[in-house]
């Protein structure tokens, strides 16, 4: 049988088949394009790559941006002007933001909002009508670009933004001095029927999605069970999920959603979503949920592994020790992929020291397979 | 109204996470003239200890422990001024920061908020603290506790940055170093020689008093 391509592994195994090894990818918005890049796709190191599917287009809304001086810092203020009012954000920027992909600087980190576009309940009117006002538009461009740019390299995936609830517990209200919580426990009127003006605007995206050219539809919801606890996953997390999953699957598509947080205390609940790849989960000592016992809870999904920042902040040799540790814990290895960093820039060291470990894990793994990788890199078995 | 109705009243309103309740119960005491000290320790307290009873059992998660201490808050903003220039018996100083480079103070703002209701002095830094910065307040306020934390994997270095300058002014000897948030492993904490990983928001501040009152047995 020839070798399967990248693509090929990282497709096969998220639809549940076995692929001939372990696909291991990093995502391209952390990749460290160069010598040891390009070594590691030599290798096998396949790339995923999320484009969003949509345009959007708010109106009847006047936005302005503002470079400001606050507290001796540069802050960029977006002020949004209604017929209801105006509301602003603030935000700090890193050297480097806008010049390479995303809102990202340099060292890969994204603008620190030091103002919230809600901040008291006067402005949940106005973002409502900004909500209500914004239009969601086709474009595949972005897309079928990048599929012809990646070709067998890789995966291309459909990004939306975090879920209705998610978005104003991250992105608007923020949980800065837990005041999502506040706002959720004193004004809930107020953040319940937000929730359900995004959830409703937000309807046709998951349609224009639909119809994509991408194979997975990535959610980047972050979901993580400290900030997430079951009773808001369950009331407010749970039906999204189901709403999208449905659209979804009658076109074809899988549904990932990003939760590289600790999510064990939300498993069974998860067990009982119809996602289809839990993207980024995180095994201790990040996360709180072992490989073994998250594949086991859900049988139906497949688990695109996270390698956690902690360990490559050990250097190359915590790196192998955690890698081999990990593949021993997955054997035979079904329903998994391995992605290099769900989060930061990874080292030239400690990506080459990954890879060794990984493009020597052949399908389905076995405990002897694990053994001889080791005794490959000059280990002990 | 009897002083162990009110008593009630606040306990109930912070484990109901009621801010109309909390805010009713302490005017309604301080009309009574109830003691203040009274009102804090033997009402808003306790009602905090029954949320993190209820947070250790499973029943009530951050969410619940943040909105609480927001609820004690307001109650507290009720009682204060009748405390008239009393003092609360100090359980010690602790400096608490988001290091550099950093903007995540969740788990920072519930740890100060706990050691607060524990009876700590919090001289709470904010995010974004320069290593510097945390050790000019080490230096000046001589704390008992320096709390660092940390979400992402790239600011973590910063705790080992801030342990080994505390190693070069001599002032690691004088202070315990406990370290929060997501990504930090008890292997990160021993390898940049910290004394503790807090699993969670509970068990650091339970730590933190179990320092404390160790250290005031061998006094």
């Amino acid at each position: 049988m020839a070798e399967m391509t990248r693509r090929e592994r990282i497709l096969r195994a998220s639809h549940k088949e076995w692929a001939d090894k372990l696909p291991f990818f990093h995502n391209w918005r952390h990749l460290q394009t160069g010598w040891a890049e390009r070594e590691c796709r030599n290798r096998g190191m396949g790339i995923s790559w999320a484009r969003p599917s949509y345009v959007v287009k708010i109106h009847d809304v006047e936005i302005t941006e503002q470079q400001l001086e606050v507290d001796g810092q540069t802050v960029y203020r977006r002020t949004y002007t209604t017929p209801l009012g105006s509301v602003y954000l603030d935000e700090r920027r890193a050297p480097g933001t806008g010049e390479w992909h995303g809102m990202r600087g340099w060292r890969d980190v994204t603008p620190w909002q030091t103002e919230r576009l809600i901040k008291g309940p006067e402005d949940y009117p106005v973002v409502k009508y900004i909500v209500e006002h914004t239009e969601y538009l086709p474009d595949y461009f972005p897309i079928e670009q990048a599929k012809d740019w990646l070709g067998e390299e890789g995966i291309v995936m459909d990004i939306h933004p975090h879920q209705p609830m998610q978005t104003l517990m991250i992105d608007w209200i923020g949980s800065e001095g837990g005041r999502f919580f506040i706002h959720h426990a004193k004004y809930p009127d107020l953040v319940e029927e937000l929730c359900q003006a995004i959830a409703k605007s937000r309807e046709p995206m998951y349609e224009i999605a639909a119809k994509s050219p991408a194979d997975i539809i990535f959610c980047g919801d972050n979901i993580d069970g400290v900030l997430v606890n079951p009773r808001l996953f369950e009331k407010y997390f749970m039906p999204e999920y189901e709403k999208m999953a449905k659209i979804f699957h009658e076109h074809g598509k899988l549904l990932a959603v990003h939760m590289d947080g600790r999510v064990g205390v939300l498993k069974d609940l998860i067990a009982r979503t119809p996602i289809d790849i839990i993207e980024a989960l995180h095994p201790p000592p990040m996360g709180d949920l072992p490989i073994g016992e998250a594949l086991s809870l859900w049988k139906d999904k497949v688990i695109w592994v996270g390698f956690p920042g902690s360990v490559y902040a050990l250097g190359p040799e915590a790196t192998k020790r955690h890698a081999l540790n990990l593949l021993r814990e997955i054997v035979p290895g079904e329903r998994l992929c391995i992605e290099m960093s769900t989060e930061n820039i990874v080292s030239n060291e400690n990506l080459l020291m990954l890879t060794s470990v990984l493009e020597k894990a052949e399908l389905p793994l076995t405990q002897e397979k694990v053994d001889e990788i080791e005794r490959s890199l000059g280990g002990s078995s | 109204m009897s002083a162990e109705k009110y008593l009630q009243a606040l306990r109930e309103s912070i484990v109901s996470l009621d801010f109309g309740a909390v805010v009713k119960a302490a005017q309604g005491a301080m009309a009574e003239g109830i003691d203040p000290n009274l009102v804090i320790n033997e009402g808003m307290v306790p009602g905090m200890a029954i949320v993190g009873e209820k947070f250790e059992r499973g029943e009530y998660f951050l969410s619940e422990l943040v909105v609480a201490a927001e609820v004690m808050k307001e109650g507290l903003k009720v009682v204060t001024p009748y405390l008239k220039g009393e003092s609360t018996q100090k359980l010690g100083k602790v400096v608490i920061a988001t290091v550099e480079g950093d903007h995540h103070d969740l788990g920072k703002n519930i740890v100060s908020s706990l050691l607060r209701v524990q009876g700590f002095e919090v001289i709470d830094l904010g995010v974004d603290v320069p290593t510097e910065k945390i050790i000019a307040a080490v230096r000046e306020h001589q704390p008992a506790i320096l709390g660092m934390s940390a979400l992402l994997t790239l600011t973590m270095p910063k705790m080992g940055e801030v342990i080994t300058t505390l190693k070069e002014t001599s002032l690691r000897g004088k202070v315990k170093v406990i370290l929060g948030g997501t990504p930090v492993t008890d292997e990160f904490a021993q390898s940049i020689g910290a004394d503790h990983r807090a699993v969670n928001a509970l068990e650091g501040v339970k730590k933190c008093v179990e320092w404390v009152t160790a250290q005031e047995r061998r006094n």
